[in-house]
Protein backbone atom coordinates (compact mmCIF):
# COMPACT_ATOMS: atom_id res chain seq x y z
CA UNK A 1 0.00 0.00 0.00
CA UNK A 2 1.55 3.16 -1.29
CA UNK A 3 1.47 6.07 1.66
CA UNK A 4 1.15 8.79 -1.61
CA UNK A 5 -1.88 10.61 -1.59
CA UNK A 6 -4.14 9.70 -4.12
CA UNK A 7 -5.45 12.15 -6.43
CA UNK A 8 -8.79 11.11 -6.46
CA UNK A 9 -10.29 13.57 -9.40
CA UNK A 10 -6.93 12.10 -11.14
CA UNK A 11 -5.68 15.98 -12.78
CA UNK A 12 -2.87 14.01 -14.14
CA UNK A 13 -4.61 12.14 -16.27
CA UNK A 14 -6.74 14.48 -17.42
CA UNK A 15 -3.51 16.43 -17.90
CA UNK A 16 -2.04 13.80 -20.09
CA UNK A 17 -5.40 13.05 -22.20
CA UNK A 18 -5.27 16.36 -23.34
CA UNK A 19 -2.46 17.71 -25.76
CA UNK A 20 -1.19 20.34 -24.04
CA UNK A 21 1.75 22.90 -25.12
CA UNK A 22 4.49 23.11 -22.77
CA UNK A 23 3.65 26.85 -21.69
CA UNK A 24 0.08 24.90 -21.00
CA UNK A 25 1.17 22.00 -18.89
CA UNK A 26 3.59 24.65 -17.18
CA UNK A 27 1.23 26.78 -16.53
CA UNK A 28 -1.43 24.06 -15.84
CA UNK A 29 0.79 22.18 -13.27
CA UNK A 30 1.45 25.03 -11.77
CA UNK A 31 -2.24 26.11 -11.02
CA UNK A 32 -3.45 22.98 -9.96
CA UNK A 33 -0.47 22.67 -7.56
CA UNK A 34 -1.77 26.05 -5.50
CA UNK A 35 -5.09 25.04 -6.24
CA UNK A 36 -4.75 22.14 -4.31
CA UNK A 37 -2.81 23.85 -1.40
CA UNK A 38 -4.91 27.15 -1.40
CA UNK A 39 -8.18 26.76 -3.20
CA UNK A 40 -7.75 29.06 -5.40
CA UNK A 41 -11.21 28.49 -6.99
CA UNK A 42 -12.94 29.95 -3.98
CA UNK A 43 -11.36 33.09 -3.95
CA UNK A 44 -12.09 33.08 -7.85
CA UNK A 45 -15.68 32.55 -7.37
CA UNK A 46 -16.29 35.31 -5.05
CA UNK A 47 -14.26 37.31 -7.79
CA UNK A 48 -16.50 36.18 -10.37
CA UNK A 49 -19.58 37.18 -8.14
CA UNK A 50 -18.36 40.35 -7.90
CA UNK A 51 -17.99 40.66 -11.47
CA UNK A 52 -21.21 39.86 -11.95
CA UNK A 53 -22.78 42.01 -9.68
CA UNK A 54 -21.13 45.23 -11.10
CA UNK A 55 -22.00 44.48 -14.59
CA UNK A 56 -25.56 42.83 -14.10
CA UNK A 57 -28.59 44.21 -13.36
CA UNK A 58 -29.89 43.22 -9.68
CA UNK A 59 -32.59 40.58 -9.38
CA UNK A 60 -36.04 42.30 -8.86
CA UNK A 61 -36.68 43.87 -5.49
CA UNK A 62 -39.80 41.98 -3.39
CA UNK A 63 -41.45 44.89 -4.43
CA UNK A 64 -40.72 45.62 -8.23
CA UNK A 65 -41.85 41.63 -8.29
CA UNK A 66 -45.06 41.68 -6.82
CA UNK A 67 -46.02 45.46 -8.27
CA UNK A 68 -46.84 46.36 -4.61
CA UNK A 69 -44.82 49.69 -4.48
CA UNK A 70 -48.27 51.55 -4.48
CA UNK A 71 -49.12 49.75 -1.18
CA UNK A 72 -48.91 52.80 1.88
CA UNK A 73 -47.75 49.35 4.44
CA UNK A 74 -44.46 48.99 2.81
CA UNK A 75 -42.63 51.50 5.19
CA UNK A 76 -39.65 51.07 3.45
CA UNK A 77 -37.45 53.21 4.88
CA UNK A 78 -38.70 51.93 8.61
CA UNK A 79 -36.43 48.27 7.29
CA UNK A 80 -33.38 50.50 8.35
CA UNK A 81 -33.90 51.23 11.97
CA UNK A 82 -32.79 47.95 13.27
CA UNK A 83 -29.13 49.27 11.49
CA UNK A 84 -29.23 52.65 12.58
CA UNK A 85 -29.15 51.21 16.11
CA UNK A 86 -26.64 48.78 15.48
CA UNK A 87 -24.50 52.33 13.57
CA UNK A 88 -25.69 54.33 16.74
CA UNK A 89 -24.10 51.36 18.87
CA UNK A 90 -21.04 51.52 16.78
CA UNK A 91 -20.67 55.19 17.55
CA UNK A 92 -21.14 55.25 20.95
CA UNK A 93 -18.97 52.60 21.93
CA UNK A 94 -16.23 54.82 19.61
CA UNK A 95 -16.68 57.61 21.85
CA UNK A 96 -17.14 55.86 24.75
CA UNK A 97 -13.84 54.24 24.59
CA UNK A 98 -12.50 57.87 23.86
CA UNK A 99 -14.08 59.29 26.50
CA UNK A 100 -12.99 56.50 28.78
CA UNK A 101 -9.74 57.83 28.77
CA UNK A 102 -10.32 61.25 30.86
CA UNK A 103 -13.17 59.96 32.90
CA UNK A 104 -12.57 58.77 36.33
CA UNK A 105 -15.49 56.93 38.52
CA UNK A 106 -14.33 58.53 41.88
CA UNK A 107 -15.33 60.36 45.15
CA UNK A 108 -19.09 60.31 44.59
CA UNK A 109 -20.16 63.10 47.55
CA UNK A 110 -24.01 63.82 48.31
CA UNK A 111 -23.23 67.15 49.53
CA UNK A 112 -23.72 69.00 46.62
CA UNK A 113 -19.49 69.48 46.33
CA UNK A 114 -18.46 68.48 43.23
CA UNK A 115 -17.14 65.20 42.87
CA UNK A 116 -13.89 63.95 41.29
CA UNK A 117 -16.29 62.20 38.72
CA UNK A 118 -18.20 65.40 38.08
CA UNK A 119 -14.93 67.01 37.71
CA UNK A 120 -13.06 64.83 35.31
CA UNK A 121 -17.03 65.39 32.74
CA UNK A 122 -16.23 69.13 33.51
CA UNK A 123 -12.69 69.02 32.59
CA UNK A 124 -13.46 66.70 29.18
CA UNK A 125 -16.33 69.49 28.57
CA UNK A 126 -14.00 72.73 29.10
CA UNK A 127 -10.54 72.15 28.72
CA UNK A 128 -10.16 68.61 26.51
CA UNK A 129 -9.75 69.65 22.87
CA UNK A 130 -12.82 68.65 20.83
CA UNK A 131 -14.02 67.21 24.66
CA UNK A 132 -17.39 68.92 24.46
CA UNK A 133 -18.20 67.50 21.29
CA UNK A 134 -16.89 64.08 21.92
CA UNK A 135 -18.97 63.62 24.83
CA UNK A 136 -22.20 65.31 23.06
CA UNK A 137 -21.69 62.83 20.16
CA UNK A 138 -21.58 59.70 22.94
CA UNK A 139 -25.06 61.34 24.34
CA UNK A 140 -26.45 61.83 20.94
CA UNK A 141 -25.11 58.51 19.79
CA UNK A 142 -27.01 56.98 23.37
CA UNK A 143 -30.36 58.93 22.94
CA UNK A 144 -30.33 58.31 19.08
CA UNK A 145 -29.79 54.20 19.56
CA UNK A 146 -32.80 54.06 22.10
CA UNK A 147 -35.09 55.99 20.06
CA UNK A 148 -34.22 53.49 17.13
CA UNK A 149 -34.24 50.81 19.08
CA UNK A 150 -37.79 51.39 20.41
CA UNK A 151 -38.95 52.51 16.63
CA UNK A 152 -37.26 49.26 15.51
CA UNK A 153 -39.46 46.97 18.14
CA UNK A 154 -42.63 48.97 16.53
CA UNK A 155 -41.41 48.08 12.77
CA UNK A 156 -41.59 44.57 13.79
CA UNK A 157 -44.90 44.23 15.58
CA UNK A 158 -46.77 45.77 13.24
CA UNK A 159 -45.12 43.95 10.28
CA UNK A 160 -45.53 40.22 11.86
CA UNK A 161 -41.65 40.30 11.48
CA UNK A 162 -41.64 38.02 15.33
CA UNK A 163 -43.98 35.89 13.63
CA UNK A 164 -43.15 32.25 13.02
CA UNK A 165 -39.84 31.14 12.86
CA UNK A 166 -38.51 34.10 14.28
CA UNK A 167 -39.97 34.28 17.95
CA UNK A 168 -36.87 33.51 19.30
CA UNK A 169 -35.06 36.47 17.56
CA UNK A 170 -38.03 38.42 19.17
CA UNK A 171 -37.25 37.38 22.66
CA UNK A 172 -33.59 38.14 21.92
CA UNK A 173 -34.45 41.01 21.04
CA UNK A 174 -36.73 41.73 24.16
CA UNK A 175 -33.31 41.34 26.10
CA UNK A 176 -31.49 43.70 24.05
CA UNK A 177 -33.82 46.41 24.65
CA UNK A 178 -33.43 45.94 28.15
CA UNK A 179 -30.23 45.83 27.98
CA UNK A 180 -30.27 49.20 25.84
CA UNK A 181 -32.34 50.95 28.46
CA UNK A 182 -29.84 49.42 31.65
CA UNK A 183 -26.79 50.98 29.38
CA UNK A 184 -28.50 54.34 29.54
CA UNK A 185 -29.25 54.34 32.68
CA UNK A 186 -25.77 53.18 34.04
CA UNK A 187 -25.14 55.92 31.41
CA UNK A 188 -26.47 58.66 33.00
CA UNK A 189 -25.44 57.90 35.93
CA UNK A 190 -21.80 58.54 35.94
CA UNK A 191 -21.80 62.45 35.61
CA UNK A 192 -22.95 62.66 39.32
CA UNK A 193 -25.13 65.21 38.50
CA UNK A 194 -28.49 66.38 39.95
CA UNK A 195 -30.43 63.68 37.25
CA UNK A 196 -27.94 61.16 38.10
CA UNK A 197 -28.22 60.70 41.90
CA UNK A 198 -32.07 61.37 42.11
CA UNK A 199 -32.64 58.75 39.44
CA UNK A 200 -30.11 56.57 40.97
CA UNK A 201 -32.15 57.17 43.76
CA UNK A 202 -35.31 56.12 42.19
CA UNK A 203 -33.29 52.87 40.99
CA UNK A 204 -32.76 52.23 44.73
CA UNK A 205 -36.28 52.06 46.06
CA UNK A 206 -37.15 50.43 43.18
CA UNK A 207 -35.10 47.49 43.87
CA UNK A 208 -35.78 47.69 47.37
CA UNK A 209 -39.23 47.41 46.82
CA UNK A 210 -38.76 44.07 44.98
CA UNK A 211 -40.48 41.42 47.62
CA UNK A 212 -38.08 39.04 49.13
CA UNK A 213 -34.59 39.89 46.99
CA UNK A 214 -35.27 43.25 46.72
CA UNK A 215 -31.97 44.02 49.31
CA UNK A 216 -29.87 41.72 47.60
CA UNK A 217 -30.67 43.18 44.83
CA UNK A 218 -29.60 46.68 45.92
CA UNK A 219 -26.74 45.21 47.60
CA UNK A 220 -25.45 44.09 44.31
CA UNK A 221 -26.34 46.35 41.60
CA UNK A 222 -26.14 49.85 43.83
CA UNK A 223 -23.42 48.60 46.88
CA UNK A 224 -25.99 49.61 49.37
CA UNK A 225 -29.13 51.49 50.61
CA UNK A 226 -28.08 54.69 49.69
CA UNK A 227 -25.74 55.99 47.02
CA UNK A 228 -22.55 56.04 47.50
CA UNK A 229 -19.27 55.53 46.04
CA UNK A 230 -20.19 51.83 45.66
CA UNK A 231 -22.45 53.02 43.31
CA UNK A 232 -20.49 54.77 41.21
CA UNK A 233 -18.28 52.31 41.10
CA UNK A 234 -20.88 49.72 40.18
CA UNK A 235 -22.33 51.57 37.55
CA UNK A 236 -19.44 52.54 35.57
CA UNK A 237 -18.59 48.68 35.42
CA UNK A 238 -21.55 47.90 34.37
CA UNK A 239 -21.37 50.56 31.90
CA UNK A 240 -17.72 50.08 30.53
CA UNK A 241 -17.43 46.50 31.44
CA UNK A 242 -20.13 44.34 31.73
CA UNK A 243 -22.42 45.23 29.41
CA UNK A 244 -20.53 46.02 26.31
CA UNK A 245 -19.65 42.66 25.94
CA UNK A 246 -22.63 40.95 26.80
CA UNK A 247 -24.61 43.34 24.73
CA UNK A 248 -22.14 43.28 21.42
CA UNK A 249 -22.10 39.27 21.70
CA UNK A 250 -26.24 39.81 21.67
CA UNK A 251 -26.17 41.92 18.84
CA UNK A 252 -23.93 39.78 16.93
CA UNK A 253 -26.54 36.64 17.54
CA UNK A 254 -29.46 38.63 17.25
CA UNK A 255 -27.94 40.09 13.62
CA UNK A 256 -27.02 36.75 12.83
CA UNK A 257 -29.94 35.10 13.36
CA UNK A 258 -31.66 38.03 10.72
CA UNK A 259 -28.59 36.78 8.63
CA UNK A 260 -29.34 33.08 8.74
CA UNK A 261 -32.93 33.80 8.27
CA UNK A 262 -33.57 36.65 5.81
CA UNK A 263 -35.20 39.67 6.47
CA UNK A 264 -39.12 39.24 7.23
CA UNK A 265 -40.80 40.77 4.49
CA UNK A 266 -44.60 41.98 4.59
CA UNK A 267 -45.99 38.97 2.60
CA UNK B 1 -23.24 28.85 -11.36
CA UNK B 2 -25.74 29.13 -14.25
CA UNK B 3 -27.78 26.00 -13.95
CA UNK B 4 -30.82 28.53 -13.80
CA UNK B 5 -30.24 31.37 -16.17
CA UNK B 6 -33.12 29.96 -17.78
CA UNK B 7 -35.24 30.04 -14.57
CA UNK B 8 -37.45 32.62 -13.67
CA UNK B 9 -36.11 35.29 -11.49
CA UNK B 10 -35.63 34.03 -8.08
CA UNK B 11 -35.23 36.75 -5.27
CA UNK B 12 -35.24 33.66 -2.23
CA UNK B 13 -30.92 33.64 -1.77
CA UNK B 14 -30.66 31.28 -3.69
CA UNK B 15 -28.45 30.82 -6.82
CA UNK B 16 -26.87 34.07 -7.74
CA UNK B 17 -30.32 35.60 -8.80
CA UNK B 18 -28.17 38.12 -11.35
CA UNK B 19 -30.10 38.58 -14.48
CA UNK B 20 -28.87 39.74 -17.71
CA UNK B 21 -29.73 43.07 -18.69
CA UNK B 22 -31.40 41.77 -22.32
CA UNK B 23 -31.03 38.90 -24.36
CA UNK B 24 -28.25 40.16 -26.62
CA UNK B 25 -25.89 39.94 -23.03
CA UNK B 26 -23.80 36.60 -22.72
CA UNK B 27 -24.07 34.86 -19.67
CA UNK B 28 -20.62 34.98 -17.80
CA UNK B 29 -20.45 31.08 -19.16
CA UNK B 30 -21.08 32.03 -22.69
CA UNK B 31 -18.31 34.97 -22.11
CA UNK B 32 -15.87 32.37 -20.92
CA UNK B 33 -16.90 29.82 -23.36
CA UNK B 34 -15.58 31.77 -26.18
CA UNK B 35 -11.92 32.33 -24.83
CA UNK B 36 -8.87 30.52 -26.30
CA UNK B 37 -5.39 29.48 -24.49
CA UNK B 38 -4.75 29.68 -21.13
CA UNK B 39 -8.25 31.58 -19.91
CA UNK B 40 -9.80 28.63 -21.54
CA UNK B 41 -8.13 26.35 -19.97
CA UNK B 42 -8.28 27.90 -16.67
CA UNK B 43 -11.52 27.82 -17.41
CA UNK B 44 -11.88 24.22 -17.84
CA UNK B 45 -9.86 23.21 -14.62
CA UNK B 46 -12.17 25.57 -12.45
CA UNK B 47 -15.01 24.09 -14.02
CA UNK B 48 -13.86 20.35 -13.45
CA UNK B 49 -12.82 21.61 -9.73
CA UNK B 50 -16.12 22.94 -9.23
CA UNK B 51 -17.74 19.70 -10.50
CA UNK B 52 -15.47 17.80 -7.61
CA UNK B 53 -17.20 20.35 -5.25
CA UNK B 54 -20.40 19.45 -6.27
CA UNK B 55 -19.66 15.54 -5.52
CA UNK B 56 -18.39 16.18 -2.44
CA UNK B 57 -21.04 18.29 -1.73
CA UNK B 58 -23.67 16.06 -2.79
CA UNK B 59 -22.35 12.85 -1.48
CA UNK B 60 -22.32 14.25 2.43
CA UNK B 61 -25.37 15.24 4.10
CA UNK B 62 -24.82 18.85 3.61
CA UNK B 63 -28.25 20.49 2.49
CA UNK B 64 -28.80 23.48 0.58
CA UNK B 65 -30.72 25.79 3.10
CA UNK B 66 -34.00 27.52 1.48
CA UNK B 67 -35.51 30.09 3.51
CA UNK B 68 -38.01 32.45 1.96
CA UNK B 69 -37.24 35.93 2.70
CA UNK B 70 -35.43 38.85 1.23
CA UNK B 71 -31.60 38.50 1.02
CA UNK B 72 -29.50 40.17 3.77
CA UNK B 73 -26.89 40.38 1.59
CA UNK B 74 -26.38 42.39 -0.75
CA UNK B 75 -30.34 43.74 -0.76
CA UNK B 76 -30.35 45.22 2.61
CA UNK B 77 -26.24 45.83 2.83
CA UNK B 78 -25.56 47.89 -0.38
CA UNK B 79 -28.62 50.48 0.79
CA UNK B 80 -27.16 50.35 4.73
CA UNK B 81 -23.73 51.53 3.98
CA UNK B 82 -24.88 54.11 2.32
CA UNK B 83 -27.44 55.08 4.78
CA UNK B 84 -24.74 54.42 7.67
CA UNK B 85 -22.49 56.92 6.09
CA UNK B 86 -25.69 59.83 5.59
CA UNK B 87 -26.55 58.61 9.56
CA UNK B 88 -23.46 59.01 11.05
CA UNK B 89 -23.08 62.14 9.41
CA UNK B 90 -26.07 63.12 11.29
CA UNK B 91 -24.79 62.04 14.24
CA UNK B 92 -22.19 64.67 14.07
CA UNK B 93 -23.70 67.33 12.74
CA UNK B 94 -26.77 67.02 15.42
CA UNK B 95 -23.90 66.55 18.37
CA UNK B 96 -21.57 69.73 17.76
CA UNK B 97 -25.22 71.75 17.20
CA UNK B 98 -26.84 70.50 20.51
CA UNK B 99 -24.59 69.89 22.67
CA UNK B 100 -25.59 68.41 26.22
CA UNK B 101 -25.76 70.85 29.01
CA UNK B 102 -24.40 69.82 31.99
CA UNK B 103 -26.81 69.81 35.32
CA UNK B 104 -25.69 70.95 38.89
CA UNK B 105 -23.73 68.34 41.00
CA UNK B 106 -25.25 65.58 43.10
CA UNK B 107 -26.82 66.95 46.25
CA UNK B 108 -28.87 64.57 48.54
CA UNK B 109 -29.95 67.82 50.91
CA UNK B 110 -31.36 69.55 47.48
CA UNK B 111 -34.18 67.86 46.23
CA UNK B 112 -35.36 68.88 42.93
CA UNK B 113 -38.72 70.05 42.16
CA UNK B 114 -39.52 67.30 39.87
CA UNK B 115 -37.19 64.10 40.02
CA UNK B 116 -36.87 62.26 36.89
CA UNK B 117 -35.13 59.57 34.69
CA UNK B 118 -33.81 59.81 31.53
CA UNK B 119 -36.96 60.49 28.52
CA UNK B 120 -36.58 56.57 27.49
CA UNK B 121 -37.71 55.31 31.05
CA UNK B 122 -40.35 57.43 31.35
CA UNK B 123 -42.80 54.87 30.52
CA UNK B 124 -41.43 52.62 33.63
CA UNK B 125 -41.37 55.62 35.89
CA UNK B 126 -44.76 56.33 34.85
CA UNK B 127 -45.69 52.20 36.22
CA UNK B 128 -44.12 53.06 39.35
CA UNK B 129 -47.34 55.52 40.06
CA UNK B 130 -49.87 53.16 39.45
CA UNK B 131 -50.25 53.19 43.50
CA UNK B 132 -53.92 54.16 42.92
CA UNK B 133 -55.02 51.01 40.94
CA UNK B 134 -53.17 48.83 43.83
CA UNK B 135 -56.25 47.00 44.99
CA UNK B 136 -57.65 46.79 48.38
CA UNK B 137 -58.69 43.79 49.56
CA UNK B 138 -61.66 43.02 52.21
CA UNK B 139 -59.80 39.96 53.95
CA UNK B 140 -57.40 42.34 54.67
CA UNK B 141 -59.33 44.57 56.30
CA UNK B 142 -58.77 47.30 53.92
CA UNK B 143 -55.52 46.91 53.70
CA UNK B 144 -53.10 46.78 50.41
CA UNK B 145 -51.81 43.40 49.32
CA UNK B 146 -48.23 44.75 48.50
CA UNK B 147 -46.63 48.45 48.81
CA UNK B 148 -47.43 50.13 46.15
CA UNK B 149 -43.61 50.66 45.08
CA UNK B 150 -43.82 46.56 44.83
CA UNK B 151 -47.11 47.34 42.99
CA UNK B 152 -45.48 49.26 40.19
CA UNK B 153 -42.15 47.11 39.84
CA UNK B 154 -44.56 44.07 39.03
CA UNK B 155 -46.64 46.54 36.13
CA UNK B 156 -43.28 46.30 34.94
CA UNK B 157 -42.56 43.27 35.34
CA UNK B 158 -45.80 42.29 33.26
CA UNK B 159 -45.75 45.06 30.51
CA UNK B 160 -42.43 43.04 30.03
CA UNK B 161 -43.55 40.01 29.96
CA UNK B 162 -46.85 40.83 27.71
CA UNK B 163 -44.54 41.99 25.12
CA UNK B 164 -42.26 39.24 25.24
CA UNK B 165 -45.05 36.33 24.80
CA UNK B 166 -47.10 38.01 21.72
CA UNK B 167 -45.32 35.74 18.97
CA UNK B 168 -46.40 32.85 21.26
CA UNK B 169 -50.16 34.23 21.47
CA UNK B 170 -50.17 35.72 17.51
CA UNK B 171 -50.17 32.68 15.28
CA UNK B 172 -50.53 32.26 11.43
CA UNK B 173 -49.04 34.07 8.79
CA UNK B 174 -50.63 37.09 9.03
CA UNK B 175 -48.45 40.24 8.18
CA UNK B 176 -50.03 43.34 7.74
CA UNK B 177 -51.69 45.48 10.11
CA UNK B 178 -54.69 45.30 7.75
CA UNK B 179 -54.23 41.26 8.00
CA UNK B 180 -54.84 41.48 11.74
CA UNK B 181 -56.68 44.49 12.62
CA UNK B 182 -56.84 43.32 16.35
CA UNK B 183 -53.50 42.32 17.03
CA UNK B 184 -52.59 46.22 15.11
CA UNK B 185 -55.11 47.83 17.37
CA UNK B 186 -53.60 45.85 20.59
CA UNK B 187 -50.07 47.67 19.25
CA UNK B 188 -51.84 50.86 19.10
CA UNK B 189 -53.20 50.80 22.41
CA UNK B 190 -49.67 50.01 23.26
CA UNK B 191 -48.06 52.76 21.66
CA UNK B 192 -50.75 55.28 23.02
CA UNK B 193 -50.15 53.73 26.87
CA UNK B 194 -45.95 54.07 26.60
CA UNK B 195 -46.64 58.06 25.82
CA UNK B 196 -49.70 58.36 28.18
CA UNK B 197 -47.67 56.44 31.00
CA UNK B 198 -45.09 58.97 30.05
CA UNK B 199 -47.06 61.66 30.14
CA UNK B 200 -48.43 60.32 34.02
CA UNK B 201 -44.53 60.04 35.09
CA UNK B 202 -44.49 63.76 34.20
CA UNK B 203 -47.83 65.44 35.77
CA UNK B 204 -46.10 68.11 37.49
CA UNK B 205 -45.49 69.34 34.10
CA UNK B 206 -48.67 68.39 32.55
CA UNK B 207 -50.71 71.15 32.67
CA UNK B 208 -54.12 69.14 33.91
CA UNK B 209 -56.09 67.79 36.98
CA UNK B 210 -53.67 64.53 38.02
CA UNK B 211 -56.63 62.66 38.34
CA UNK B 212 -58.33 63.39 35.01
CA UNK B 213 -54.66 62.49 33.62
CA UNK B 214 -54.55 59.18 35.37
CA UNK B 215 -58.01 58.42 33.57
CA UNK B 216 -56.97 59.67 30.47
CA UNK B 217 -54.02 57.20 30.84
CA UNK B 218 -56.13 54.37 29.99
CA UNK B 219 -58.95 56.00 28.11
CA UNK B 220 -57.03 57.22 25.69
CA UNK B 221 -55.27 53.99 24.33
CA UNK B 222 -58.56 51.87 24.29
CA UNK B 223 -60.00 54.71 22.64
CA UNK B 224 -57.41 54.67 19.84
CA UNK B 225 -57.16 50.84 20.16
CA UNK B 226 -61.24 51.10 18.52
CA UNK B 227 -60.63 53.22 16.21
CA UNK B 228 -57.48 51.76 14.61
CA UNK B 229 -59.64 48.46 14.71
CA UNK B 230 -62.70 50.13 13.08
CA UNK B 231 -60.31 51.53 10.39
CA UNK B 232 -58.54 48.69 9.62
CA UNK B 233 -61.46 46.47 9.26
CA UNK B 234 -63.34 48.73 7.27
CA UNK B 235 -59.98 48.92 5.11
CA UNK B 236 -59.98 45.07 5.08
CA UNK B 237 -62.34 43.87 2.51
CA UNK B 238 -61.37 45.78 -0.52
CA UNK B 239 -57.79 46.20 -0.05
CA UNK B 240 -57.13 42.17 0.45
CA UNK B 241 -59.16 41.10 -2.81
CA UNK B 242 -57.06 43.02 -4.74
CA UNK B 243 -53.58 42.25 -3.25
CA UNK B 244 -54.80 38.50 -3.21
CA UNK B 245 -55.75 38.02 -6.26
CA UNK B 246 -52.18 39.33 -7.59
CA UNK B 247 -50.35 37.52 -5.07
CA UNK B 248 -51.88 34.03 -5.66
CA UNK B 249 -51.67 34.08 -9.25
CA UNK B 250 -48.31 34.75 -8.87
CA UNK B 251 -47.90 32.11 -6.39
CA UNK B 252 -50.59 29.68 -6.31
CA UNK B 253 -51.00 28.05 -2.86
CA UNK B 254 -49.47 24.65 -1.79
Amino acid sequence: MSLERKDEHDHKGWMESRELTPVESVYLTVLVWLDRRLRIVDYLEILEDLYYKVNMQMPKSHTEQYNLDNKFWYWYPLYALGSFSTVAYVVAAISGALLGFYYAPAAAAADGSPTIAYDSVLLIMGQLNLGYFLRSVHRWAAQIMVAAVFLHMLRVYFTGAYKEPRELNWLIGIVLISLTLVFGYTGYLLPWSQLSFWAGQIGVEMSLSIPLIGEWVAQLMFGGFTLSQATLQRMYILHVFFLPFITTAIIAVHIGIVWMQGIAEPH
Amino acid sequence: MSDNDNDDVRTDGSGTGIVSPDDETPAWSERKERTQGLSRLTYEYFERARREDQDLRQQSDYVERDVLAFPAWPHEMMRNIALTSFFVGMILFVSATLPPEMPNPANSSVTPAIILPDWYLYWSFGLLKLGPLNPDLSILGGSKLMADRTYGVLANVVVVGFVAIVPFLNKGSARRPVEQPFWAAVGMSGVIFSLTIAALSIKNLVPMDSHLLFDLTFLVPIVSATITYAVLKTMREGYMFDLNRRYYRLRPPK
